[in-house]
């Protein structure tokens, strides 16, 4: 079977490229689509780096054949960002340390999305739960750990309509 | 050969067209895609499960019927199941455990499949289809003999456990997200105890020889600790990087002990 | 639930912040590119999109060590999408050393594997294609016929009399410093203490290679430019010393090539071997196109070089009252099956010995030796880590035996401003002694009043 044009909702515009069979949603979000905050870290869904939000829950896109997701929804850190400003789980990130060489970040920050999306006022243990799939190798996690709650605790304060 | 297909049908009987046709079964792609991703595989065709319509789980009389392509996450979300919670939290992450598939869970080899040993303690069925029809099998004979060419598992059967017939527990390197160094699953029902065991061989296990030791016997550390030691003849443990075959024989019966008196 | 946003504790820094003059000291500055990293922007080298792109991927050693007989590449160039099949005949210089470039000798391994294999893992072809999966089927389909030799795993074995040769280019199973078969330190005479000694403890302790695991695996993209130059984005921590080398493996003058690096997705002081660029760029010439070569999960865990594993067995001449007037260190660092950054690593490990101590007589053999391991090479600390993880047991185990407070030991033992090292240096701005004070302080560890009033200024107490 030739390559086949495939459309996905991507932070929420319909977009549609060109995929050999068995591309991973990963490769075709970097490669195709040209959003790059998702990495390749291990391609084998043991790392989180390339952790992308599908129909609102995160998966590893590396493991995803993108045919089986055609015309689904995917949220990347780059519609995380509107207008030039940070969310809070951005935010909270720069201002608690919680990036260091930046690899592992946007899969961090995608599960905490996923993570707060679903469960506003977490506990400690549902944080390290939530990103239990991600690696850091700089932080030793604490400092991620951390931002997460005080994401969590700003939004709640600002109660921003999400 | 790169991959040349990947089928997404939307009803089982297109599924069992495509596999037919020697398309590899996939169900949540955490096992196929880093094979086909590192060329480790000589397959040219997938069958992807994700719009079959096999996610559903429906609960009937006591009785479970779990779609082959339900989630992880989905299994533990379903209320008639949150007894399988506390052993989902043991596998993989919250991120693989959105992807990873009860079917997929049976045909993944040791130290994975944690899902697998508590199916086979649970003495499920698999309800499997063909290019010759339905047919119910033992998740046992699943397990130990895998399916024919051409076939899929379409869902699993399994009876409830009587609240407090069930014991589960994992040892791993770490607190989440590791591999089984010895994984133990129990339920008990009218008197007859199944004790299914994984992480100590290629495929989940039941230690017989556990059973037999506590059958009509209370579960006291003593006797817990005999049957973890008498199942070490049940079992057939490897060297891998999360411990030794040694290790993990020599732990059983702390952790065999541990299932039943944590 | 309790935590902290500031990583900087204010309160222990009072004294230093002088008023308000050291304004940095107890504030808190944000990372400068935090942001890139929260919003994904920040452009790593696989984040580089280069039109035309190709891939290249190694077929690897399945021998420890062996002859290479024969090797058939024709079902490689079989495979669809492959561009071209490159082996040591095709790189300009292939035989090098990175730390050439200050100096060290010999030229001591391959880019490309010649007649002979040292290491389960090592280059011998490298198999461009149009697609990563194209590349890799073209590398799994080429076959190497190999004569297996001898392999020796351990350091002490490599040495002895009769071991299998690793490497030729050496010509011994040990890197030769200035003519001599170890990196050495005479200072004092440590027999004649051991004479002397109250006491003589000898431990020997043993380290495992540890892999550095960046989230981010080492790879380059090469990008041809229209002047004939190549841009080369890498994940280097060395973009300078990469550009060096790369351009000697070349032959080609500096200026041909462009580094862009600096963006490191985790490094931990092990990216730093020059081991994709090199065969990259002769890839993207041979191919005039944009080539990638990036290690994959297996290959970064397996072939990128670990922090060296090492033996030291340290034997001390102690006194009564916990003067150390001795120390004996033998150490191994396995180098693996070519030299990279150990020669200088096993250097370091000797100007580290025999730890911040003043010891009067102190002598030290530390070997860097060549086995048919996967080359380890740089990681953060290296020959300093492993030597201190040795050093400080040592110590600990010394106050056991002694039944002393193990930081009494130290205090003791711990160098003073003025003192002569055994590197024939005189030690300066030490302040061991105010840190161990200190430190036993934050724990609640009680130093009695003589210990207190020690300083590494003075000889107070000794």
């Amino acid at each position: 079977m030739p390559s086949q044009i495939v459309s996905l909702v991507v932070n929420g515009e319909r977009r549609e490229f060109i995929a050999a069979p068995g591309a991973t949603l990963l490769a075709c979000l970097r490669e195709s689509l040209g959003l790059i905050a998702a990495k390749r870290g291990c391609a084998q869904g043991a790392c989180g780096t390339c952790t992308v939000l599908v129909d609102g829950r995160p998966e590893a896109a590396c493991l995803v054949a993108v045919e089986t997701v055609a015309d689904g929804s995917v949220r990347t850190l780059e519609g995380v960002t509107s207008g030039g400003e940070l969310d809070e789980v951005q935010s909270a990130f720069i201002d608690c340390f919680a990036t260091q060489c930046g690899f592992c970040t946007s899969g961090m920050i995608m599960v905490a999305e996923a993570l707060l999306d679903r469960n506003p006022d977490p506990s400690e243990d549902d944080v390290i739960e939530a990103i239990s799939g991600n690696v850091c190798r700089c932080t030793g996690y604490r400092p991620i750990v951390i931002a997460i709650m005080e994401a969590a605790r700003r939004r709640r304060e600002q109660a921003v309509p999400r | 050969m790169a991959i040349q297909a990947v089928h997404v049908p939307e009803s089982l009987d297109g599924v069992v067209a495509c596999s037919a046709r020697g398309g590899r079964i996939m169900g949540g792609g955490t096992v196929v895609m880093p094979q086909l991703t590192s060329g480790s595989t000589a397959v040219t065709e997938l069958v992807s499960l994700r719009r079959a319509g096999l996610g559903g789980v429906e609960v009937r009389d006591g009785v479970a019927t779990i779609g082959a392509a339900a989630t992880l996450t989905a299994v533990g979300e379903h209320p008639a199941l949150a007894f399988l919670r506390p052993a989902l939290r043991t596998i993989a992450s919250p991120t693989i455990r959105n992807q990873a598939t009860v079917g997929g869970n049976l045909f993944v080899a040791q130290p994975y499949g944690d899902l697998a040993v508590c199916l086979l303690a649970l003495d499920a069925t698999c309800e499997i289809a063909g290019p010759a029809g339905r047919r119910d099998a033992p998740v046992a004979d699943v397990l130990a003999a895998g399916i024919a060419a051409g076939e899929v598992v379409v869902a699993v059967r399994v009876t409830l456990p009587e609240p407090g017939a069930w014991h589960y527990h994992k040892a791993m390197r770490r607190r989440l997200n590791s591999a089984a160094i010895v994984t133990v699953a129990s339920v008990t029902s009218a008197g007859d105890r199944r004790i299914a065991l994984g992480g100590l061989a290629p495929r989940p296990v039941r230690a017989v020889s556990a059973e037999r030791l506590l059958s009509g016997r209370p579960l006291t550390p003593e006797n817990l600790t005999e049957a973890g030691e008498a199942a070490r003849a049940d079992i057939d443990p490897f060297d891998d990087a999360y411990a030794s075959a040694w290790y993990r024989a020599r732990v059983l019966p702390v952790h065999l002990r541990r299932a039943f008196l944590p | 639930m309790t935590y902290r946003l500031a990583p900087i504790d204010t309160g222990a820094f009072v004294a230093e912040r002088d008023g308000d003059h050291h304004t940095v000291i107890g504030s808190v500055v944000r990372r400068s590119d935090a942001r890139g990293h929260v919003t994904g922007r920040t452009e790593f080298f696989e984040d580089v999109a280069a039109p035309r792109l190709a891939h290249l991927k190694m077929h690897r050693s399945a021998r420890h060590h062996a002859r290479i007989t024969d090797v058939d590449v024709s079902g490689a160039l079989a495979v669809p999408g492959v561009l071209r099949v490159l082996t040591h005949a095709d790189v300009p210089n292939n035989v090098y050393t990175v730390l050439k470039l200050i100096g060290v000798e010999p030229d001591d391994e391959p880019v490309l594997a010649v007649d002979k294999v040292r290491y389960l893992g090592e280059p011998i072809c490298a198999v461009v294609a149009e697609t990563e999966a194209a590349a890799l089927e073209g590398a799994a389909a080429i076959e190497v016929g190999y004569e297996d030799l001898p392999p020796v795993f351990d350091v002490e074995e490599a040495l002895k009399e009769g071991a299998p040769l690793v490497n030729e280019y050496q010509g011994q199973n040990y890197f030769v410093y200035e003519g001599h078969h170890c990196r050495r330190i005479r200072f004092g005479d440590v027999e004649k203490a051991f004479g002397q000694a109250d006491h003589v403890f000898e431990w020997r302790y043993q380290s495992s290679p540890i892999e550095q695991a960046p989230v981010e695996t080492t790879g380059c993209v090469v990008v041809p430019q229209a002047d004939g130059r190549l841009r080369i984005h890498s994940d280097t921590q060395a973009c300078f010393f990469t550009l060096d080398n790369t351009a000697l493996i070349l032959g080609v003058p500096f200026n041909k090539l462009r580094i862009v690096g600096g963006t490191v997705g985790g490094g931990f002081g092990g990216k730093v071997d020059v081991v994709v660029e090199p065969i990259a760029c002769v890839a993207a010439m041979a191919v005039d196109r944009p080539v990638k070569f990036v290690y994959d999960r297996a290959e970064e865990m397996q072939v990128s070089s670990p922090r060296a594993a090492e033996r030291i067995v340290i034997k001390d001449a102690v006194m009564d009252d916990g003067r150390i007037i001795g120390r004996k260190v033998t150490l191994y660092v396995d180098a693996g099956a070519y030299a990279r950054h150990s020669p200088y690593g096993t250097t370091k490990a000797a100007a580290h010995l025999p730890g911040p101590y003043t010891i009067p007589n102190v002598w030290a053999d530390c070997h860097c030796v060549f086995t048919n391991r996967t080359p380890s090479s740089a990681m953060r600390g290296f020959g300093v880590t492993i030597a201190d993880f040795a050093l400080e047991s040592q110590m600990d185990r010394i106050a056991r035996a002694l039944d002393m407070d193990p930081l009494q030991l130290r205090l003791i033992n711990a160098y003073r401003d003025g003192d002569l090292k055994a590197h024939r240096k005189i030690a300066e701005g030490t302040a061991l002694v105010e840190v161990i004070q200190k430190a036993a302080e934050l724990a609640g560890h009680e130093l009695p009043e003589a210990y207190r009033r020690m300083s590494s200024t003075t000889r107070e107490g000794l």
